[in-house]
């Protein structure tokens, strides 16, 4: 975008980035330095054997698993069914999803903890996954509507005419060609349940069902403030996502920028 | 956001009958039903989400301390006592200057990133992974990161120190005149990012003979992104800004972990409202279901307003460019 013909400006454009990506750092190292204060390398080991300390990871990957089987089953179906089946009012029932799109999930947690409460859910996966892949899927049934109404409908008349049944055209025609959003979908769901804080916070109140976003709080009640320790646990948590994020670098970004650009 | 896919969808589907006529009609009865497809998703989200409004709505009237404490009817109240509570008040200034602050920060910053990222530099996914570390891990997680960087013997304070501006130093996050500023700069920390990956993203889809052309008459690099690029960007920074508003609405990680909210509620959000409402001891969930809705409504009342008023320069921006292109 900027042209650097002369070896000057493209020093002096490196040194601006170099400048502007500084804030981005001091909160890192921060953190990597204050985790070894203390006890060095044995601040890691000592969060890594803390009972309980597994539990929050197989907590996370247990709600983010399901909030995405649940999500990828149900946007699929639904972009299927509106897109390119016969359902009468379709537009209705798109505009009452679509209404839902940026409520903020602060307004569900009234409401959701008193019903969780009633219903003896509270403490439960579900009271968690269910809030997590109601938010997602009007978003997710947007994206997935728009990609599948760009497959040809010929494709499907053609297994119809083959004699295909909806259910196969749905799993041998639908899911394989829509991949490809359905992987930077799928990416979004993972971040956002990985992420999330609030939701568990209010309805997974016991530590042996806490998720990692609530490991900082857990090592605070825990060891009293022990700093190190803390961002220890905090250092062992992001690697994961960082991890994935480098890896995946592509779906990641696609995956965002596919909500605005439309 | 919502309304521009109306137009999009909406035309789309008006188009095929006009065309084929008859055909497309017939053919649509031949096709098998699909109600049943849309069923489980429908039924997850909008079931969830309508009946917690509703529920809201009418727990709103209540006083109550949830579970088999009383119920007591009180009108308005609830609604009442919102709006005569200062806190509230505290928390929408809040909200709008965080909204402001770090919606300007990431369009800025966003802009400045994909730019240099979109031009020759070296190590350029070194910098990207940096800028976006923030916005793929949890605020949650990082928390504690910001926390060691603005407390009283944290790094701005050394910094501070060794610049020999030792004067500065003072508790960031314990002192009420200060703890707002932090909560919005750790905001802006995670934002940029995202701004960074939509407009960079947005960068990739102009058309390179546009700027060829602007820079064959003559434009700088600042000239050329002040006058070709940032236009094309628009409906990204409409977005960015309605994915702004209300990410400022429902706050809560970063206030939460950072200030609690505090010192005596300088660094309040609508998100930690309801949060202490629904979940500490003195909880009100009827008090906590009105600050629900009040926050309902300036959600969807704001994306509309936006979204209207971000269509119509849209349109303005795109029919002059036409012109222009056509000249």
């Amino acid at each position: 975008m900027f042209e650097t013909r002369s070896r000057r400006s493209r020093i002096v454009l490196q040194l601006i980035l170099t400048i502007a990506v500084v804030p981005f750092v001091v909160p890192l190292i921060a953190m990597l330095e204050t985790s070894f204060e203390g006890a060095g390398w044995r601040n890691y080991l000592a969060v890594l054997q803390v009972p309980g300390f597994p539990r929050f990871f197989l907590n996370t990957i247990i709600i983010a698993v399901a909030s995405m089987a649940i999500v990828y089953l149900a946007t699929l179906m639904a972009a299927f069914g509106f897109s390119k089946l016969r359902v009468r009012a379709k537009e209705a029932y798109f505009w009452l999803m679509m209404a839902a799109l940026t409520l903020p999930e602060v307004v569900l947690i009234a409401p959701l903890y008193s019903t969780a409460v009633k219903l003896g859910l509270l403490g439960t996966y579900w009271s968690v996954i269910l809030p997590i892949a109601a938010l997602q899927i009007p978003f997710t049934v947007l994206l997935a509507r728009g990609y599948v109404d760009g497959i040809p409908d010929a494709v499907f008349e053609a297994a119809r005419i083959d004699g295909a049944n909806t259910w196969r055209i749905f799993w041998s025609i639908l899911v394989p060609l829509s991949r490809p959003i359905a992987v930077a979908l799928m990416v979004l769901v993972l971040i956002y349940a990985w992420n999330s804080y609030l939701l568990p916070k209010v309805f997974l109140i016991d530590d042996g069902m806490g998720v990692v976003t609530q490991l900082p709080e857990f090592f605070r009640r825990q060891y009293n403030d022990d700093t190190p320790k803390i961002l220890a646990a905090s250092v062992i948590t992001a690697i994961p996502t960082i991890i994935a994020y480098v890896a995946l670098q592509r779906q990641f970004e696609r995956g965002m920028a596919a909500g605005a650009i439309k | 956001m919502t309304t521009t896919l109306d137009r999009s969808v909406g035309s789309d589907r008006k188009r095929p009958p006009a065309r084929e006529g008859g055909h497309a009609r017939r053919r649509a009865r031949l096709l098998p039903g699909g109600l049943r497809w849309i069923l489980p998703g429908f039924a997850i989200s909008v079931g969830l989400i309508y009946y917690s409004i509703v529920y809201s709505g009418y727990l709103s009237f209540f006083d109550w301390r949830g579970g088999r404490a009383l119920m007591t009817p009180v009108g308005f109240g609830n609604y009442m006592t919102a709006l005569g509570d200062p806190v509230l008040w505290t928390a929408l200034r809040n909200t709008i200057i965080y909204f402001v602050v770090v919606f300007v920060v990431q369009v800025a910053g966003g802009t400045l990133f994909a730019a240099a990222m979109h031009s020759n530099v070296r190590f350029a996914n070194v910098y990207k992974v940096l800028v976006v570390i923030p916005v793929v891990v949890a605020p949650a997680t990082l928390a504690p990161a910001q926390i060691q960087v603005w407390q009283s013997d944290g790094t701005v304070n050394r910094v501070l120190g060794a610049l020999g501006l030792s004067g500065l130093e003072q508790s960031w996050i314990g002192q009420s005149t200060t703890s707002l500023l932090v909560v919005v700069l750790v905001g802006c920390w995670g934002a940029i990012g995202y701004g960074f990956i939509l407009i960079y993203a947005g960068m990739s889809q102009i058309d390179p003979e546009l700027i060829e052309a602007g820079r064959l008459d003559g434009a700088g690099n600042l000239r050329t992104l002040y006058s070709i690029v940032l236009p094309s960007l628009r409906p990204i920074i409409v977005s960015l800004a309605i994915l702004n508003f209300i990410t400022a609405l429902k706050l809560f990680d970063n206030p939460w972990l950072i200030t609690q909210g505090g010192p005596a509620h300088s660094s309040e959000f609508l998100g930690t409202m309801i949060y202490s409402e629904t979940a500490s001891t003195d909880r009100n969930l009827g008090y906590a279901s009105a600050l629900s809705i009040l926050v309902l409504v300036i959600a969807v009342a704001v994306s509309i307003i936006m979204q209207m008023r971000g269509r119509e320069r849209v349109a303005r921006s795109s029919t002059t460019r036409k012109e222009v292109e056509d000249v």
